[in-house]
């Protein structure tokens, strides 16, 4: 009782406050500019939310402005456009979750067989590449070599053969926004991957391989099993934000394909509020938007629990 | 001022800005561009009342210098802008003495582009002649319109700032003129501006648009008796070469028969770029309102409109129009058109200056850039051309000012304001000589240490004369843009509501604005929905997105109590 050091990992919350503050001061202190920084920049402005239940006029201030209750809301959710940017934006996210999220994990299990390392290495820093470049330069790049008077249709053109319109069609604008997001992000997403497969014990693989399993058994027994934890945390922070899909690369794309195809919750909140001084429409739509999320989040959080997962945190 | 180096480089910046947030932000250049009705309340709803008549400065034009191509009037507050041909090397002086008495004031003017260094050595030349300490603070003007917001709710506004008009609503000018904005009346209302001979030089009209409720607020830059939305450029060099002229095309099929002579997709050429802002007026739509037998009309409720949108569709679709355009790529479209892989191109008219010549020549030797003069769609009648407002660019000071302050700044405003060619404006525009410029063949050349502190969108942004047509060393784009607008000038009418400030109650705003139905022409010009979807819009907007009350509230508290301003 008397040394911590001999107690039992459940009973330390037993400990008063006191001992456990001066403890782990050290660590305290050193959280403190993360927790400052949260404070500041995404728990003080929670408060702008008040404005979903005004009629905000940024001149006089939220205290000042009318309250107005539900009536945002009401609008809101009678506004085809918002229920057409939600419909697009839970499309997007499914073919994205589809298509996108078992990419990084594919590219980690395939980079992690490489065995030179200086081979891994190259490809590694080629992939991550797209990660830092700016969405407009990306998009430009794609216009430069799909666009209908780009590198692809020019050659078609110039051979007489029928050109290929992918930039502007909104019927695959979903395939088009997803290969862009690969492109750009799913080489960056390997990070995580690779760590979790660097965690996993090498005598496994060893042992394994001596009692007689192959390739596919060990990457089936062994590495998979060492991911799951890492991919379900993943898979729970995909969930949680379903309803966010990006922003940049449907406001730069909007025009190309039509509002319609292009707008998602994040896009409508800003074309129908911000842009047109309809701040308080935009609040709501957003509100709308992270209770949402926050369920989401929640129920894939439930989710990974029962499967036996960490989930976000372990239960 | 002049509307050929620095001048037409802000409106080509600011142009090229809304082109930019078009396509990036989604303000519709519409929107920004043509509002002329902008803010006031209903009460402060100015315009045309014998209270405003009574407040507004009386004009005394300058006659300091006789321009090589003197303006053209085409009615009452329409004419063309004077050209020079030559840089003034007779420089005369319209400003004794100095005009500040060693105050000291803050300002913030919006900038589009590299800002200069603080305290740097053209702002002390320049508070040297001024005998004023202006602290100089130009803000990013991508992000003027969230920058200022912030400032007018804490009541910290400078003592000096410039508003753009086409933000009068996001910045509620309406509501800060008198209670933020400081009242001009008292000091400039009619003879008084005589005080100040180079502000009082400036067109009525323009001190209109920066009247609220009979009382005047703004002090106008860059103010025009020929403002338009812009016009529809070609490659002039190209389509001489092959034997086209201007005025061959005379109707919107003459037009649309072009597009198909020039487009070789093949060789990557295509006859179009974007041109329905500037070719809709065509088909006899007003930029958006119009009174009918004393009833007020929404261009969204003018069958017009729609043949507009059926002509502008049926281009996008012929594959006339450059495929980046269709995909809602503007920042290049100078490229494009620099590089002869576009023709054809809608613009503001501030892209016909020298830097655009020497641009354009630098692609190609021959390039030369042509508008087409105003037609009707069917080529029967006269165009009508409606002007926008008087000028866009409006400084306001700050209502704590007090009044000597106020007769200091507007002493200030006087000397930047002083006519193109003179002393002041020499130091205004170009900094000392020998120090920020030297004169090169007679045209005032920047200096390194000019390029980098002399900025056309600082000082001239509080206050500067109207505009003139000027580009020494290219005089071909003088001599063909004041051609375009004398051509011109007899189609231009001032349309209703005229340089009437209007401040909309919020969700007035928001009807005006319609977004969704501005997203349905776009998307229509664009050859992605159909006439028919853009006119359920219109019905949509007209009885959920509030169009129909906001017809009735411009009916009732502007067209009844203030007439139609023209």
């Amino acid at each position: 009782m008397s040394s911590v050091s001999t107690e039992p990992p459940a009973r330390k919350n037993k400990l008063s406050l006191r001992v456990r503050l001066r403890r782990d001061r050290s660590l305290l202190l050193m959280t403190v500019p993360a927790v400052a920084l949260l404070l500041v920049f995404n728990y003080v402005p929670l408060f702008g939310l008040l404005t979903a239940f005004q009629d905000y006029n940024p001149l006089v201030g939220v205290w000042n402005s009318e309250w107005v209750g539900f009536d945002q809301f009401v609008t809101l959710f009678g506004d085809s456009l918002f229920w057409g940017s939600l419909t697009n934006t839970l499309y997007l996210s499914f073919v994205q979750l589809i298509l996108f999220f078992p990419i990084p994990i594919a590219l980690a299990l395939l980079l992690n067989s490489v065995l030179s390392e200086r081979l891994r290495n190259f490809i590694q820093s080629i992939a991550y590449l797209p990660h830092f470049f700016s969405w407009v330069l990306a998009i430009t790049i794609f216009q430069q070599m799909f666009g209908g008077a780009g590198l692809l249709n020019q050659f078609l053109r110039s051979n007489d053969m029928s050109t290929w319109d992918i930039m502007t069609n909104p019927d695959t604008f979903v395939l088009l926004i997803t290969s862009q997001a690969i492109w750009k992000e799913a080489g960056w997403s390997i990070i995580v991957f690779l760590a979790a497969l660097a965690a996993i014990n090498t005598d496994l693989y060893e042992s394994s391989a001596v009692d007689g399993a192959g390739r596919w058994r060990r990457l089936w027994h062994i590495t998979l099993p060492g991911m799951s934890g890492v991919i379900m945390l993943m898979l729970v922070l995909r969930l949680g934000n379903a309803l966010t899909v990006g922003f940049e690369q449907f406001l730069i794309q909007r025009e190309a394909v039509g509002h319609e195809a292009a707008d998602v919750l994040d896009t409508f909140a800003f074309y129908y509020g911000i842009a047109t001084n309809n701040y308080s429409y935009g609040a709501a739509a957003g509100l709308f938007k992270s209770v949402i999320s926050l369920l989401l989040i929640w129920g894939a959080n439930k989710l990974a629990h029962a499967f036996g997962e960490d989930g976000l945190y372990r239960k | 001022m002049k509307k050929g180096g620095p001048v037409v480089g802000i409106e080509l910046n600011r142009r090229r800005f809304l082109s930019v947030t078009a396509s990036v932000a989604g303000l519709t250049a519409t929107g920004g561009l043509l509002s002329a009705c902008g803010g006031g309340t209903p009460q402060k709803t100015g315009a045309n009342s014998d209270a405003l008549k009574a407040a507004l400065p009386n004009y005394v034009p300058s006659t300091t210098l006789k321009p090589d191509i003197p303006s053209i009037a085409g009615g009452p507050n329409v004419l063309t802008d004077p050209g020079f041909l030559t840089y003034p090397s007779d420089r005369v002086a319209t400003v004794s003495g100095v005009p500040g008495k060693g105050g000291k004031y803050t300002t913030v003017t919006p900038l589009w582009g590299t800002i200069p260094p603080a305290d740097n050595s053209f702002y002390q030349a320049m508070n040297k002649a001024l005998g004023v300490t202006l602290d100089m603070k130009p803000a990013d003007g991508n992000n003027y319109a969230t920058i200022i917001p912030t400032m007018t709710a804490a009541k910290r506004l400078p003592d000096w700032i410039q508003l753009p008009t086409w933000w009068n609503s996001n910045f509620n000018v309406g509501e800060l003129a008198g209670s933020q904005l400081a009242d001009l009346t008292p000091f400039l209302s009619g003879d008084n501006i005589k005080k100040y001979p180079n502000l009082a030089a400036i067109p009525t009209g323009a001190w209109q648009a920066g009247a609220w409720g009979d009382k005047i607020y703004g002090v106008p830059s860059f103010s025009s008796g020929f403002v338009v939305a812009g016009a529809t450029f070609f490659r002039r060099d190209v389509l001489e070469a092959k034997g086209i002229t201007a005025d061959q095309v005379k109707s919107a099929d003459d037009l649309m028969n072009l597009g198909k002579e020039l487009t070789d997709a093949k060789a990557g050429v295509w006859a179009f770029d974007d041109v329905w802002t500037y070719m809709f007026p065509a088909w006899n739509v007003p930029l958006k309102w119009k009174v009918d037998n004393g009833k007020l009309i929404h261009k969204y409720d003018m069958p017009e409109l729609l043949d507009a949108l059926e002509w502008h569709y049926t281009l996008a679709t012929s594959g006339y129009l450059h495929p980046d355009a269709l995909a809602g790529n503007n920042a290049d479209g100078n490229v494009r058109f620099y590089s002869g892989k576009v023709l054809i191109g809608g613009g503001g008219t501030g892209a016909w200056n020298a830097a655009d010549h020497q641009s354009g020549s630098a692609a190609n030797p021959n390039f030369r850039r042509g508008a087409f003069n105003f037609f009707t769609a069917d080529g029967k009648g006269e165009p009508q051309i409606y002007m926008g407002p008087s000028t866009s660019i409006m400084s306001y000071l700050n209502s704590n000012l007090k009044s000597e302050q106020i007769e200091e700044l507007l002493a200030v405003a006087n000397y930047l304001a002083a006519p193109y060619g003179s002393v002041e404006y020499t130091l205004v525009n170009y900094g000392v000589e020998g120090v920020h410029h030297t004169m090169v063949n007679g045209v005032p050349t920047a200096t390194d240490e000019g390029k980098k502190n002399v900025q056309a969108q600082t000082f001239p942004f509080l206050a500067s004369p109207p505009a003139v047509i000027s580009n020494p060393g290219s005089d071909v784009v003088t001599k063909d843009y004041t051609a375009w607008q004398a051509a011109n000038v007899k189609h231009l009418q001032k349309p209703v509501f005229w340089n009437m400030n209007i401040s909309l109650p919020r969700a007035m705003a928001t009807a005006d604005a319609a977004q969704a139905v501005e997203d349905a022409i776009k998307d229509c010009y664009h050859g992605k929905k159909k006439v028919s979807e853009v006119k359920e819009a219109i019905t949509t907007w007209k009885s959920s997105g509030g169009g129909d009350k906001l017809v009735q509230w411009m009916d009732e508290n502007v067209l009844q109590k203030y007439g139609t301003g023209q």
